[in-house]
């Protein structure tokens, strides 16, 4: 690869290639966005089936994931890149590996449906929903920032994270009450608290490719340290 | 070679629908290849010439060369004529379709739903202003998957660009902006020549409007036959004790009439809220498109608040921005937005206290969200609603600050939830609805902005909303002409 010249169309192949990278990417952002959003609708409005299709459907992302860093390596292994090149790779492989992540924990939260349904509903069903809306909010945002190339965009997404930390405080300790007023919410309150800590994680994820945006764009990291919301954990 | 290429050219031009060919477009493109193939001949002859003055070639070598020379050029001067002449009739035919063509063309960039061509490897081919406007494409032909990132409308594309059958996909994406999409995706098939001959239409129908319709009315059903169950079920039952035991006791009558007023007054203003959060949330996804001053706004709410503050001694004080402060928006729902917020500030306020509305103007978002300086070490901030990021973007705030007894933290993220009240605010005849604060949420995402709080339990609280600034007042200092363009331009999206 070290000839100087380079004939246009194996250029042109190359361009196309990281091109149909980034879609890829792209696309397979908007299916974990998508399982994210039909899990918590099926959380919402205490749907069963759709719950099992979530379930199903992660082996698409996982599958997706798979495919995708064939061809990075693929890619590395037969053109070398450098500079931008290089940065679109690699961050390529880091964003698919976080939606994998956002895929599992889509499951996870449509995992507990079916169990949340041989309970009443609760009044903190609205405040789950809300939380999920913020979280897939920033999930969407931030793919967009990838896919429009807006370094600042994503930063926003990051810096706005200790909201849904924020979100996150106030549900553990309301959840906490409830479960220690009455018993019977021991069982659905136990689920709500690791649907909201999954989509804590999600959130977490979302923030990490913001990182890696504002990496593929600018070449450099994100300076400053994290804003952390509150952690129940750690009062 | 030379006639090969020739009559490769007009074809692919005239088959591009495209392609404005007037009647001289196939002589034109005939013309430099009768010249050429005449050049060449002459050239050649030319060079035979000097090497036979030079003494290079003989006579009769001169004369064989020049003649096969000569008929060569003849030989591919008529193939070049009738290699024209489909050329010329593919011309013809399609200046007749370009007529409709065109008209096809203007009807397509005027059509108000969005209408895209998909060709191979999921690349947009064409897509109609709407379309560009409703997916935010640039002028580049990206890759669909890059602006449409749904996995089920993107299969369906993929079929479609194989020549399967079409497909009808229904989407919805609930956050930053609910919306609810359906998409047509049917295959075409091209007349090109190639591998390749499918290309996918896809035609997107927003049909959020309907569906939230849909869903609003169930909303408003159960919303409205739970709340209003508690003030009728106590109605009911002053009844009952006023045509039983206290049939004969005025003084109890008198008591018991005047609960069943404040009952019956709670009812009617629920259900004004009601009815008001409902109108609010149908029209939440068409943003407004009138322009509102905000130091006006404060000035009326002062004004008309006057008298409900006056009696508990409640100071208002307002920090206006100097310049105009002019934003994007519907004059009404801003005035009830501000409103809103005075009144729930005069309510967690004691007699006496002052509240604060300022208003600041040209903010980028952070500066927007919160005060620069925390209200409070301790301060819980957070964001109800906000608008989707974008760094250009400019906002008029108003900020409604008490130093009432604040909220705690835990209850933040629900303070926007209907029926929402913090304890203690439950009963009594002040109380509100719940639905005051839905209703300021529901108001600034119609708008496209943002609504925060900070606040610390004894110390007060901050809420701040801001709206984007118009774009015609974001044009400095504008000549005539540029301001007369920003405006025909579509307000902040």
């Amino acid at each position: 690869m070290t000839t100087p010249i380079r004939a246009p169309h194996i250029v042109k192949a190359f361009s196309e290639e990281l091109e149909r990278l980034a879609a890829d990417v792209a696309a397979m952002g908007g299916l974990a966005e998508s399982l994210v959003s039909d899990a918590l609708e099926a959380a919402a409005t205490r749907d069963g089936d759709l719950a099992a299709e979530v379930m199903a459907r992660d082996v698409q992302v996982d599958d997706m994931q798979r495919d995708i860093e064939k061809k990075i390596i693929r890619l590395l292994a037969l053109r070398q890149p450098i500079a931008q090149d290089l940065r679109v790779c690699i961050a390529a492989l880091k964003i698919v590996a976080d939606l994998e992540r956002v895929g599992d924990l889509a499951k996870s939260i449509a995992r507990r449906v079916p169990t949340l349904n041989e309970s009443d509903p609760t009044p903190f069903a609205a405040s789950v929903d809300r939380m999920g809306k913020l979280v897939l909010g920033h999930l969407h945002q931030v793919l967009d920032a990838y896919a429009t190339g807006q370094a600042r965009q994503a930063v926003g997404v990051w810096e706005r994270d200790d909201d849904v930390d924020e979100h996150y405080n106030a549900l553990f300790r309301e959840l906490i009450g409830a479960m220690t007023e009455d018993p019977a919410m021991i069982g659905p309150g136990a689920h709500l608290l690791f649907i909201a800590k999954n989509l804590e994680r999600i959130g977490d994820h979302a923030t990490n490719i913001a990182e890696v945006v504002h990496y593929l764009v600018t070449g450099r990291e994100i300076a400053s340290e994290r804003p952390r919301g509150p952690r129940p954990e750690a009062p | 070679m030379q006639g090969f290429r020739g009559c490769h050219n007009p074809v692919v031009s005239g088959g591009m629908v495209k392609h404005r060919s007037d009647s001289s477009a196939p002589r034109m493109l005939d013309r430099p290849r009768r010249r050429d193939i005449a050049l060449t001949a002459g050239l050649c002859i030319l060079v035979l010439a000097v090497l036979a003055l030079a003494g290079e070639v003989s006579p009769g070598v001169f004369f064989a060369g020049a003649a096969a020379t000569a008929a060569l050029a003849f030989v591919y001067y008529l193939t070049a004529l009738s290699a024209a002449e489909p050329a010329k009739r593919i011309g013809e035919t399609a200046r007749v379709r370009d007529v409709d063509g065109e008209a096809c063309e203007t009807m397509l960039d005027r059509l108000p739903i969005p209408v895209l061509m998909i060709g191979a490897g999921g690349r947009i081919e064409r897509a109609n202003p709407a379309a560009r406007a409703f997916l935010g494409l640039g002028a580049e032909r990206g890759l669909l998957s890059t602006v449409l990132r749904q996995p089920r409308v993107l299969e369906a594309v993929s079929a479609a660009l194989r020549g399967e059958k079409g497909a009808v996909v229904e989407y919805s994406t609930m956050a930053p902006l609910e919306s609810h999409v359906r998409a047509f995706v049917e295959p075409i098939r091209l007349s090109t020549p190639g591998p390749m001959p499918f290309r996918a239409m896809l035609v997107l129908a927003d049909d959020t409007s309907s569906k939230r319709a849909e869903r609003m009315r169930a909303d408003f059903l159960a919303n409205a036959s739970h709340e209003l169950r508690t003030p009728l079920a106590s109605l009911a039952g002053f009844i009952e004790t006023l045509s039983g035991p206290a049939r004969d006791d005025p003084e109890a009558q008198e008591r018991f009439l005047e609960i069943m007023r404040v009952q019956t007054e709670r009812m009617r203003r629920l259900i004004d809220d009601l009815l008001s959060l409902s109108r609010v949330e149908m029209n939440e996804h068409l943003p407004p498109a009138g322009e509102v001053d905000l130091n006006a706004v404060i000035r009326d709410v002062r004004e008309a608040l006057a008298p409900v503050l006056g009696p508990r001694d409640i100071s208002l004080e307002l920090r206006p921005e100097e310049e105009a402060a002019i934003v994007v928006g519907d004059r009404d729902q801003i005035y009830e937005v501000v409103e809103n917020l005075v009144e729930n500030a005069a309510k967690y306020s004691a007699d006496g206290a002052s509240i604060c509305l300022c208003v600041h103007y040209g903010h980028t978002r952070d500066a927007a969200e919160h005060l620069p300086e925390r209200i409070d070490p301790e301060s819980g901030r957070l964001t109800l609603s906000a608008p989707a990021l974008d760094s250009d973007a400019r906002y008029g705030v108003v900020r409604v600050r008490d130093s009432g007894q604040g909220i705690e933290r835990r209850f933040l993220p629900r303070l926007s939830e209907r029926f929402f009240r913090v304890d203690g605010q439950k009963s009594g005849p002040t109380s509100g609805t719940g639905l005051g604060l839905a209703i300021v949420k529901h108001i600034v995402s119609r708008h496209r902005g943002g609504f925060t709080v900070e606040s610390a339990p004894g110390k007060g609280s901050v809420f701040s909303v801001f709206f984007p600034v118009s774009r015609k007042a974001r044009v400095s200092p504008p000549s005539s002409s540029a301001a007369q363009e920003a405006s025909t331009q579509p307000v902040a999206h």
